[in-house]
């Protein structure tokens, strides 16, 4: 058989390619639930932690996760518990840094007077610098912060601990800092137009 | 190229040394660049590779007789762009983690020019278990210099070996090391020291274009 002539040549590229896509697509079929549930898990880590709910492994997170309701407010998906006499709430937020889109989630209380926890999902800002805002270090300072006039404050210095709103900026990363303090005041800005009518 | 050895022994030595696709073929500088700032990624990554080549060169040797000329090179591609995917859906559905990390890079094996480079100029002529051999060790080859310059990034970067902290709390990371311009110098660093040591060890120095 000449294998030059050109019926062999599209028989055997469709073949080929038939053969390849048929066991690629065998591959992800095989995978597919569990991808799916890295995904799934992840959102509910991230919306744990921005509640301040700790978890060990996988299995546990699953478990708190079936204590949180999903509930829509002014077309916003926000993740809502009852704990200790009152509700929080935590809302995924995407805004943009200072090389691209900074995604995370935030916990509030009720009346947005202070943030429960703040979780980064992923960024891309600079490694070692603002790349930082994904540290323990920088989102330690969000656990149970009272807002100053519903607002947070990025300072370079100056005392932090204790001051309403005050948040202590990432070293060399101004830029970071100020995106941060941007999508955040504007997230709280939006929870309390949506939240006004619950309180 | 100097493709007339076959003698596995040879093949070794010439794809992780005297052949490197990095640093005497300056092939794959792409990632080379932008994966090298963890080891932990850079390793994952560059398995990826050496997987992706071995299994590809199999594949081409095993059909070679079978393709068309005029579509080799097409079906090349096809049956590295199969692997790659394969690799992509492995890491997304077992280490997410990395997946993430690797981001799009992992899509961008099928450019990495050293495994079509491999397809082309080995397994295209040579038979399917010899073909893998010289796949593996074209990815450990580069593998070979990934890590040695993952090993500097991370290290300087954020004085820690595979997410260990091995410097002191006191050292100051160098910011530099986890940009990407680092891997620039460094690649350049490690090609004028292999080079110097083979001209030193007096052994046919590839002459580039």
């Amino acid at each position: 058989m000449n294998k030059q002539s050109l019926p062999y040549t599209v028989v055997f590229s469709f073949i080929v390619c038939f053969a390849f896509v048929f066991l690629l697509s065998l591959t992800h079929q095989a995978t597919r639930e569990q991808v799916q549930l890295n995904q799934q898990l992840r959102l509910q880590r991230s919306v744990l932690s921005a509640l301040a709910i700790d978890y060990q492994d996988d299995q546990e997170v699953l478990r708190l996760f079936d204590d949180i309701e999903t509930v829509e407010r002014d077309g916003m998906t926000l993740y809502r518990i009852d704990r200790d006499d009152e509700v929080l709430y935590a809302r995924i937020f995407a805004g943009s840094g200072v090389w691209g889109t900074i995604n995370g989630v935030v916990g509030v209380d009720q009346d947005i007077s202070r943030t429960v926890a703040l979780e980064i999902i992923d960024h891309n800002e600079t490694p070692g610098l603002g790349g930082r805002v994904d540290e323990p270090e920088f989102k330690r300072q969000f656990l149970d912060k009272p807002l100053d006039d519903g607002k947070i404050d990025v300072v370079r210095e100056g005392d932090t601990e204790g001051v309403d709103g005050r948040i202590d900026a990432i070293t060399g990363a101004t830029g970071t800092s100020k995106a941060i303090e941007t999508i955040l005041n504007r997230e709280f800005e939006r929870l309390r137009d949506a939240l006004r009518g619950e309180v | 190229m100097s493709d007339s050895a076959k003698q596995p022994g040879q093949i070794l030595k010439q794809n992780m040394w005297t052949a490197n696709p990095i640093f005497m073929q300056i092939l794959g500088i792409c990632s080379a660049l932008a994966v090298t700032n963890l080891l932990s990624n850079t390793m994952i990554m560059t398995l990826g590779v050496v997987f992706v080549t071995g299994m590809s060169n199999l594949t081409v040797a095993i059909i070679k007789n079978l393709i068309p000329r005029k579509v080799r090179m097409v079906v090349q591609t096809l049956i590295i762009a199969f692997y790659v995917i394969i690799v992509d859906i492995v890491l997304r559905a077992y280490l997410p983690e990395i997946s993430r990390n690797l981001g799009p890079y992992v899509g961008l094996i099928i450019t990495n020019c050293i495994i079509m480079g491999r397809a082309e100029a080995f397994a295209q002529s040579n038979p399917p278990l010899l073909s893998l051999w010289d796949g593996i060790t074209s990815g450990m080859g580069y593998m070979g210099v990934l890590l040695s310059i993952a090993l500097v990034r991370e290290l300087l970067g954020f004085g820690a070996l595979f997410g260990f902290q091995v410097l002191p709390e006191g050292f100051e990371p160098w910011i530099i090391m986890v940009m990407p311009p680092s891997a620039f110098f460094l690649i350049g660093v490690i090609t004028w020291g292999g080079k110097y040591l083979m001209h030193r060890q007096g052994e046919p120095v590839l002459e580039g274009e």
